[in-house]
């Protein structure tokens, strides 16, 4: 084993194999900054070019890229409040108030090491758990993924909002989230529900248009209405003790760094959650983190824990997503399902033959997602303090472009106008979300997450019935969720007896 | 703020009942879970209604986790410059239309900057250029996106 895993690491040193993954992790780059463009649908367009290639090459070329994506999509989350990726939109929610607070260096800094930290104990996942993780990923079926799906979405609701009035905003955001995702074709009976005759909503909404319109638009028309630039009228920050404060942030909260990148492990191995589950359930967990509820009220206002929650979560998920790929051949994700196909298209069949006789090929993949994470934070490191200075660029310079980066983003998903109007009825609805005080997370979760529990939904009932209810995980997990709805009360019950007043 | 509040509401309200009526005529597999959704965010929307027309201050009504629009500039300007900035916005999906996404580019990049944002002829025109070059070399050269024709070209069949 220990030659396979030695074995790993010079294959991907040869020079050609080394020289595809840059190539890859430039694209990975661009991709990452580009909302719009995701790394699945670069992963597709990449296929066609690794016909020629030897496996180990291919996965370096591949995953060089794919993880890349993951950590760049973090740097428009921040500067500008436009989530990169789909996976990135959580950065936003602490990351582009740090930007506004003149702390976009520091952001930057925790972002791209928390990045690193995640995606070296992904890696350190992978290569442990291969052959460890069968017996988990058979215990956990549709009852079971469906409600781990649900308490992803209670730990944002139950944490979203001050008080009670705080949750019911929170849960109606979520419900409503929910609902939106039902629009279209049924996956079941194929009936159209909510289409309104149109039919650009067959298909259903796609995630882009409307998660950028819910996250950049407000954004924009705050940066508008300011007049300012992003980092605000303040006093400059040194970047570059900025970026190394985020260092400093990323190992002063190492606890929650690692805590965060093994939730995002979990929820990668587990088929079908992805990462959009993995960094609000590192984001949840790191407002849970909070030591009482007056702490937990720095969230959403540039709290650099919850830059490095998601942060970690989004790069350990793609170690994790990786397990089930390669030992069962089950993609966690939709970019994995692509990368899949990889394997095929190399002659290679993913299960045993993965942890016996191409050991070492699996072991590239490890030292492939280490490698490039290692190489992208040490290059952003040293351009970061370029990428900060847009922060203090006025406005009225900024805003035509990201507004030029959300369009263009949001049209890449169906090339049809129909997206942009989709981008600006969600940016109006979220605007007024933001207005009036109903956040915006638990309705993106509820959106991202829809199909998936309807799914698990739909297919518990129809095999169990309701005896899926009295399933002992099952069982174990709704408990669960009532002590992640139930925790804020006990924070504040707790604060409130431990005050001086009450002492 | 307060009328705001309760016309937000009533738009929840609206959405989650129009769910529960048109899934009501649909088979029980489609409409289990627009139901089972629909109905305690209905539920939850009239708490939250009856709340803000009945209920006493504001002090639980944070959002939390979110962002907080910047409080420091007079709301009448404030009000002035999110319609402007919509007006732009919806102005950049009418041109799309119009005249198709390459073109919509530098016009709504040279346009922002020229009179809007006040940026001299110089710097408008060169920001413009080099937009229109960056767009079009990674868009249409290197990715190839197939950005619709606009209304207009259709119409003169260019």
């Amino acid at each position: 084993m220990f030659d396979a895993f030695i074995d790993g690491l010079f294959l991907v040193l040869q020079w050609k194999a080394f020289s595809l993954m840059l190539v890859g992790m430039g694209l990975g780059f661009c991709v990452g900054l580009l909302p719009g463009i995701g790394g699945a649908a670069t992963l597709a367009l990449m296929i066609p070019f690794i016909f020629k290639m030897s496996p180990a090459e291919a996965f370096a070329f591949l995953l060089g890229m794919h993880s890349v994506a993951a950590t760049t999509g973090d740097i428009t989350s921040v500067l500008f409040g436009v989530p990169g990726e789909a996976i990135s939109a959580a950065t936003v929610v602490d990351g582009y108030p740090m930007a506004k607070k003149g702390e976009a260096g520091r952001a930057l800094g925790a972002a791209l090491m928390s990045s690193l930290l995640g995606a070296l104990i992904g890696a350190v996942a992978l290569a442990l758990a291969i052959p460890v993780v069968r017996p988990l990923v058979l215990t956990f079926g549709s009852p079971e993924l469906f409600m781990l799906s649900v308490i992803g979405i209670s730990c944002i609701t139950s944490l979203s909002g001050a008080g009670a009035r705080g949750q019911i905003k929170g849960f109606a955001m979520g419900l409503l989230g929910l609902l939106v995702s039902t629009i279209g074709q049924e996956r079941q009976s194929g009936s159209l529900r909510f289409d309104m005759g149109i039919m650009y909503l067959w298909e259903g909404l796609d995630f882009v248009p409307v998660l950028v319109g819910i996250f950049a638009i407000p954004e924009i028309i705050d940066l508008a209405v300011r007049g300012t630039s992003i980092a605000g009228e303040g006093p400059a920050e040194n970047l570059r003790s900025g970026v190394m404060e985020g260092i400093k942030d990323t190992f002063r909260h190492f606890w929650l760094v690692f805590r965060c990148s093994v939730i995002g492990v979990f929820v990668g191995i587990m088929p079908g959650a992805g990462g959009g589950v993995a960094q609000w359930m590192a984001y949840a967990h790191s407002v849970q983190s909070a030591k009482d509820s007056k702490d937990r009220e720095r969230f959403g206002k540039g709290d650099v824990r919850g830059v490095l929650g998601p942060g970690a979560a989004n790069n350990s998920k793609e170690g994790g997503e990786l397990i089930p790929t390669v030992a069962f051949g089950v993609p966690g994700s939709g970019a994995m399902a692509i990368l899949l196909s990889g394997f095929l298209i190399m002659g290679l069949v993913p299960g045993p033959d993965m942890l016996t006789k191409h050991l070492s090929i699996t072991f590239s993949m490890v030292w492939t997602l280490a490698i490039a994470n290692i190489i992208t934070v040490l290059l952003c490191l040293t351009v970061l303090d370029q990428l900060a200075k847009i922060t203090n660029v006025r406005g009225g310079w900024i805003i035509p472009f990201v507004l030029l980066l959300v369009f263009v983003g949001s049209y890449t998903a169906n090339g049809q106008i129909a997206d942009l109007i989709v981008t600006l009825i969600f940016g109006m609805i979220s605007y007024f979300m933001v207005l009036f005080g109903w956040p915006r997370p638990p309705f993106v979760l509820g959106f991202v997450l829809g199909k998936v529990i309807e799914t698990y939904l739909f297919i518990s009932m129809s095999r169990y019935g309701f005896t899926w209810l009295k399933h002992p995980i099952v069982v174990l997990l709704i408990i669960l969720m009532l002590v992640v709805i139930a925790y804020p009360y006990i924070q504040k019950r707790r604060g409130r007896s431990g005050s001086p007043a009450n002492a | 703020m307060r009328k705001g509040r309760v016309l937000f509401c009533i738009f929840l309200i609206a959405v989650a009942a129009y769910a529960i009526h048109s899934a009501l005529g649909w088979s029980f597999k489609t409409r289990l879970f627009p139901i089972s959704v629909s109905i305690p965010l209905l539920a939850l929307a009239t708490i939250q209604l009856l709340q803000v027309i009945f209920g006493k201050g504001e002090t639980d009504e944070g959002a939390g986790l979110d962002l907080d629009f910047s409080s420091d500039v007079p709301p009448d300007v404030a009000r002035h410059r999110v319609i402007n900035t919509f007006c732009w916005i919806l102005g950049f999906i009418i041109c799309v239309y119009l005249v198709g996404f390459p073109l919509t580019v530098p016009l709504f990049i040279f346009f922002y900057l020229k009179f809007q944002s006040n940026v001299s002829w110089l710097h408008s025109l060169a920001a413009t250029a080099i937009t229109w070059g960056i767009f079009y070399t990674l868009f249409q050269w290197l990715v190839h996106i197939q950005f619709e024709p606009g209304a207009i070209q259709t119409w003169l069949d260019l």
